[in-house]
């Protein structure tokens, strides 16, 4: 590295060397948590619970407004609900990324099928007259998010939730610059930061290159054994922790949310 | 019984140097006549100063453009001198951007369907009704074309549109790029265009004494009888301007009517 950040060791002391992943079990399997700085990427099924993970992981929010969960599945009203079951900090920054793309999609395609039933009106011609540019509604949502998240200070907490979104818009190869750009942050600033994409369709090269950027990487698995679901999650890379990577079967419970009950080490 | 007199259209009188006499007084009110040209002779700016004459009779004009963003074609066309950005501030002339045009429709897609084109034609017509628009531009029609796949839906969003602006009197210029003026070149390029339109001017390059002229034909005007000859055309900074191109030819190598 060749930029270096002087860290206040009040600060230093508080934070300490890791932060927890907002899943006490889990922090105690990985040897008191995620260190300070880790970009961590999640590779999810369908089912399999990231969702709530990548939430439960902004839970400990040690600075609130130094704290951004990005989403872009799911609406704020379903992002509060899940906060208020479990009791976690609402004062983080919450962006709904899929809600915005909705809202203004929809907007537009409501006004195109207005003016193609309704025809134009005096006014609506005199604007269209005057319009020398196509207004860019194709928002640069990979650019504000990596501007967003390069804007957190020392010690922040990050969650995208899921880079599918951009994956399926963008240029594959933009997006992983991105991450690559936003794992230096978090590096450079002893950040904590949360990338989930789903395994659904993702593209071999793609999910290859993601994971030599990560520092850590985890694996989220839903399978049916008889009638019952069983989820786990596999920790198949942690940088210089190789004695972290496991296999948790979890539960999710009221109390706790994600809750690991059985551990099986990879040899 | 009325008695036998001749019965003569109303015109559009063009107001361009030299084209009204080539049609006998002008073009026959809402005809939609296709402007097929090369590339570079002149099709826009004959276009735009037809507008610009209509305007400054007080006619309300508009100029959609497909081919080339507006401002690009407003920065373009106000270095002539016949041209006044006031026209376009006060409203006379409309310039719409057929991109802003489809974003608004919901149109920003690689191919029309039906649809689409109805919805096309309900927007150009509600503008040119609303506003009461007499002198309209395409330009170009071949590139709206271009989105429309079926010969059928091309020949259809055509004849509508011409039956429809012809009803409301409006004056239409549909300009066409061909890659070829000559004798035997189609004057449209998907072929439809040519036997729609009540009209083809063609405009293309010819070769004269060792020079590359432009030249303009009116190859067919419905309504009215008119001079097929080619004219020679020249886009001077107070507009676009036809001399008969034999004199031209028989002035052979004396100094061009116009200096040089
Ligand atoms: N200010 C000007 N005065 C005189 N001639 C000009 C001027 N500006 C451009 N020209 C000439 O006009 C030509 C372009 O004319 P115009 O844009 O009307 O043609 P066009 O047929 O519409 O071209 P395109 O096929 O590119 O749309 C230029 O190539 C140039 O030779
Ligand atoms: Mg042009």
């Amino acid at each position: 590295m060749a930029r270096k950040f002087d860290f206040d060791p009040e600060d230093e002391e508080f934070f300490s060397m890791v932060g927890s992943f907002g899943v006490p079990k889990f922090d105690n399997e990985m040897h008191g948590g995620i260190p300070r700085g880790f970009t961590l990427i999640a590779f999810t099924d369908t089912g399999s619970g990231s969702e709530l993970f990548a939430k439960q992981f902004t839970s400990p929010a040690e600075e609130s407004e130094n704290t951004l969960y990005v989403s872009t599945n799911e609406g704020q009203a379903e992002i509060v609900r899940i906060f208020q079951k479990y009791s976690w900090p609402m004062d983080i920054n919450v962006r709904t990324i899929g809600e915005e793309y909705n809202s203004t999609v929809l907007e537009r395609e409501l006004l195109a099928s207005r003016y193609r039933l309704e025809g134009f009106q005096l006014a609506d011609i005199q604007r269209l007259a005057q319009t020398r540019f196509v207004d860019e509604t194709n928002q640069d949502y990979l650019t504000e998010v990596t501007n967003e998240i390069m804007a957190l200070g020392p010690y922040f907490r990050a969650v995208v939730d899921s880079l599918d979104f951009f994956l399926q818009r963008e240029d594959p190869a933009r997006v992983v610059a991105m991450v690559r750009m936003l794992q230096a942050h978090a590096q450079l600033h002893r950040g904590l930061l949360l990338i989930s994409v789903s395994t659904n369709g993702l593209d071999p090269v793609i999910k290859q290159e993601l994971s030599s950027i990560a520092d850590m990487v985890l694996s989220f698995k839903v399978r049916t054994i008889g009638t019952d679901f069983e989820t786990s999650m596999i920790v198949s890379k942690f940088r210089n922790a190789p004695e972290n990577l496991k296999i948790l079967v979890f539960r999710v419970t009221p109390e706790e949310g994600i809750t690991p009950e059985t551990v099986e080490r990879i040899a | 019984m009325q008695p036998a007199a001749v019965y003569t259209r109303d015109r559009c009188v063009t107001g361009i140097h030299g084209l009204d006499e080539i049609l006998r007084g002008g073009i026959p009110y809402g005809s939609t006549v296709l402007a097929a040209g090369t590339c570079g002779s002149g099709k826009t700016t004959l276009g735009m100063e037809f507008l610009v004459r209509g305007a400054l009779a007080g006619e309300a004009c508009a100029h959609f453009t497909a081919t080339e963003p507006s401002v690009k074609l407003l920065e373009n066309i106000r270095q002539y001198a016949f041209f006044d950005m006031n026209m376009v501030d006060s409203g006379l002339i409309n310039v719409f951007d057929m991109d802003v045009l489809y974003s608004w429709l919901g149109l920003e897609k690689a191919s029309f369907e039906l649809d689409d084109v109805h919805a096309l034609i309900k927007a150009i017509v509600d503008i040119v009704n609303t506003i009461g628009v007499t002198r309209l531009v395409i330009d170009s029609v071949t590139t709206l074309c271009y989105k429309i796949k079926s010969e059928q839906l091309i020949r259809d969003f055509l004849f509508t549109l011409g039956k429809k602006l012809a009803t409301l009197g409006c004056t239409t210029i549909l300009i066409s790029e061909i890659t070829s003026a000559t004798e035997n070149a189609h004057w449209s390029s998907f072929g439809v265009e040519e036997a729609i339109a009540d009209g083809i001017i063609v405009m293309g390059d010819v070769e004269r004494m060792g020079h590359l002229l432009r030249f303009l034909q009116v190859v067919k005007m419905r309504g009215t009888a008119h001079s097929r000859a080619k004219h020679a055309i020249e886009l001077t900074p107070l507009g676009v301007m036809l001399t008969p191109m034999l004199k031209w030819g028989a002035q052979s190598d004396k100094t061009s009517r116009w200096g040089s």
